[in-house]
Order: C-alpha cells, then sequence, then structure tokens
C-alpha cells in the first residue's frame, strides 16, 4: 500500500465526514467535522488503526481556530504501521469543550491531559481529566496558546 | 528550674543557660569550634536529588577520575543522612516541592550549592512559565557557573565551601547559636506543594 492508496482509503472511509485531506511524507491528514469525530474515530478504529500515537492541537489566532489532531497508526495491521493518519478537527478557539476520545482509544487518555494542561481544553468523558506535567496553577494560564505572553526581560538585570 | 528534693536545699538554675555557657566555654576558649569546623568541612555528604541534566556531571565528579570523596563528600541516598544539597541544574515548579521537602528533611548545620546556569537565573529557560528560581526555595552558598559546569568545577565548589565554612566558623555558629547566622532564612514566596494533595 503506497501513500495515495491509503488517502483513498481513508477518504472512501470516512466518506461523508470529511473536510480536507492533505498528503505528506508517510503521512495522512484528514479533518473531519467536530460533531463527527467520535463515528468517525470508531471507523478507523474498526479499520485497523488501533492506538494513538499523538493528541496535539495547533492554535491559529489569526483564523481564531484550534486544530485538535489524533495522530494514529497500527500495530495489527502490517500494512498500515508504516503510516501515520492525522484525524483532526477545529473548533472556534473561545470554545473549550470536545468530546473526549478515551472511550475510542485507552491511549489517548495521558495525551488528553496535555493538551488540557497546555490548552486548557476540557475532553467531556475524560475519566481523570487533570493537569499530567504541569502545575495545577500554571496549566491555569494555558501556556500553549498563542496569546500566552512570554516574560521578555534580560538575563543579565542592570 | 530545679525545685527542692526534700532534704531541706533548694537548686537554683537554668538548664538553657547553664548549657549555652558550657557551649561558648567550649567552643571559645578551648577552640573545640575549630574541630567541628574541621569535621563538617571533611563531611559534606550531598544528598542524591537529580532535578536536572546536570546530574551526569555530578556522577563524573564522583567517578574514579574527578573522584570527589577524596575531599569528603559522598553521594548518600537519605536525605536525613545528609548535610548538604547540591541543586543539579533547572528545578521546574513541582520539583522545587521535591527540593524544599529535602532540605527541610536534611538536619543542621546543612549547606546548598547551586550548579549550572539554569541554578543562576534559570538559563536557557530564563524566562519558562514553569521553573522556580533556587534561591527563592532554599539558601544558596556557592554557585556554580556553566552549562553544565564541568566536573571539576563541581571539586572546586565543595573546596570553596569548605574553606568558607572553616573561614567562617558555619557549622561551630551553627552550634553556639542554633541557627546559620550567615544565612537569612528562606521562606518561599508561594505554597511550593499546593499542587500534590497526597
Amino acid at each position: 500500500m503506497n501513500i495515495d492508496e491509503l488517502a483513498d482509503m481513508v477518504r472512501n472511509l470516512l466518506a461523508e465526514y470529511v473536510v480536507n485531506v492533505e498528503i505528506g511524507k508517510d503521512l495522512v491528514h484528514v479533518e473531519v467535522k467536530e460533531e463527527n469525530i467520535i463515528e468517525a474515530a470508531k471507523r478507523m478504529k474498526e479499520a485497523g488503526f488501533d492506538h494513538v500515537k499523538d493528541v496535539t492541537a495547533i492554535d491559529y489566532p489569526k483564523e481564531g481556530v484550534i486544530k485538535i489532531f489524533y495522530h494514529l497508526s497500527s500495530y495489527s495491521k502490517k500494512d498500515l504501521s508504516r503510516y501515520i493518519v492525522g484525524l483532526g478537527y477545529s473548533i472556534p478557539r473561545d470554545k473549550n469543550s470536545v468530546p473526549s476520545l478515551y472511550g475510542v482509544w485507552t491511549s489517548a487518555d495521558f495525551q488528553e491531559r496535555e493538551v488540557y494542561e497546555g490548552f486548557g481544553i476540557v475532553f467531556e468523558g475524560h475519566p481523570d481529566l487533570r493537569p499530567l506535567l504541569l502545575a495545577p496553577t500554571v496549566a491555569e494560564l494555558k501556556p500553549l496558546r498563542k496569546d500566552f505572553i512570554v516574560k521578555e526581560e534580560p538575563i543579565f538585570k542592570k | 528550674m530545679s525545685k527542692g528534693n526534700g532534704d531541706g536545699k533548694v537548686y537554683v538554675g537554668n538548664v538553657d543557660v547553664a548549657a549555652k555557657k558550657a557551649r561558648k566555654l567550649l567552643l571559645g576558649k578551648l577552640k573545640l569550634g575549630k574541630l567541628v569546623d574541621w569535621g563538617t568541612a571533611f563531611s559534606l555528604w550531598p544528598v542524591h536529588l537529580t532535578t536536572s541534566c546536570c546530574g551526569c556531571e555530578f556522577a563524573a565528579a564522583w567517578s574514579p577520575r574527578y573522584d570527589n570523596e577524596q575531599h569528603g563528600a559522598l553521594p548518600w541516598v537519605g536525605s536525613r543522612q545528609t548535610n548538604m544539597i547540591l541543586i543539579e541544574g533547572t528545578v521546574t515548579r513541582k520539583m522545587a516541592c521535591a527540593l524544599r521537602v529535602v532540605w527541610e528533611q536534611m538536619p543542621q548545620p546543612k549547606f546548598a550549592i547551586a550548579m549550572g546556569a539554569c541554578a543562576l537565573d534559570g538559563g536557557i529557560f530564563y524566562n519558562s512559565y514553569n521553573i522556580v528560581r533556587p534561591w527563592e526555595v532554599v539558601p544558596v552558598d556557592i554557585y556554580i557557573p556553566g552549562c553544565p559546569p564541568r566536573p571539576e568545577a563541581v571539586a572546586r565548589a565543595i573546596i570553596e565551601l569548605q574553606r568558607k565554612i572553616r573561614r567562617e566558623g558555619l557549622a561551630s555558629k551553627f552550634v553556639e547559636e542554633g541557627w546559620r547566622p550567615d544565612k537569612e532564612y528562606v521562606k518561599p514566596k508561594e505554597d511550593l506543594c499546593a499542587w500534590w494533595k497526597g
């Protein structure tokens, strides 16, 4: 299976949910509508994508959206295990509640907690949603959002 | 105050005052303070608290090549049996809790060495949202610059701390006064362990 066949497979699989498909090197990014994410995730799991490698969020302050991406791959199917498929959706920046995919992939557990502490996005249905690496007082600042202002000061004070 | 014991004699005296006088006699006139300082200077045992990447250099400093044990310093596992802490690089906000807990567990007189650029003023993480300055957590005696410092620099810091203890009589002053007269008590501005609800 090459990368174009994989893209076609994913396109056929998610059919009516697909908003946009991007093809990179060994990587296919599929964007779906936010309301369809759980159904799309279930279809992907049935097709053999059995684990989440990474959950990440990307902040686009000019467009006013945050894109949440689940990077999926497979251990059970050999031809799929070569590739990574990014399944994602975008939400408005002021919305901070999205459905959790813990019910579909258990391996999304810690990574959704990291997105929660960095961006302040609450994953509804996550069993244990609390900051993973950061202290709660730091997590409240939502430090990975673009509008978090990093303190600029010279190392050597005058 | 000790009260009478039945046969008409009453002993009046303050045990604390007597102890203080005895301490002053022993440490001042008989110069036992120098012995205390000498003993402390050559038994600086750092605790194993590897907060960051400078821990590699810390380990190398006790390897056979740079053998820091010749200075009487031996890394030890339990914080209650040590009297020195080598802060190894960056201290994150969560690790600051552990650092403070370990510091408070260590018996007096105790000393702190801050190692690496991150422990001085943040280093490359100077504007990070998730670090604290070690000097806000514990009172630091010696700073070692470098990113990371060489094992020789660690040895130098230990020798420098030994000199400081013997020159200023830090250990004997502690025995005399009950606290370190040269260092102010550092109290963290915020509750470092607030995140930990154990």
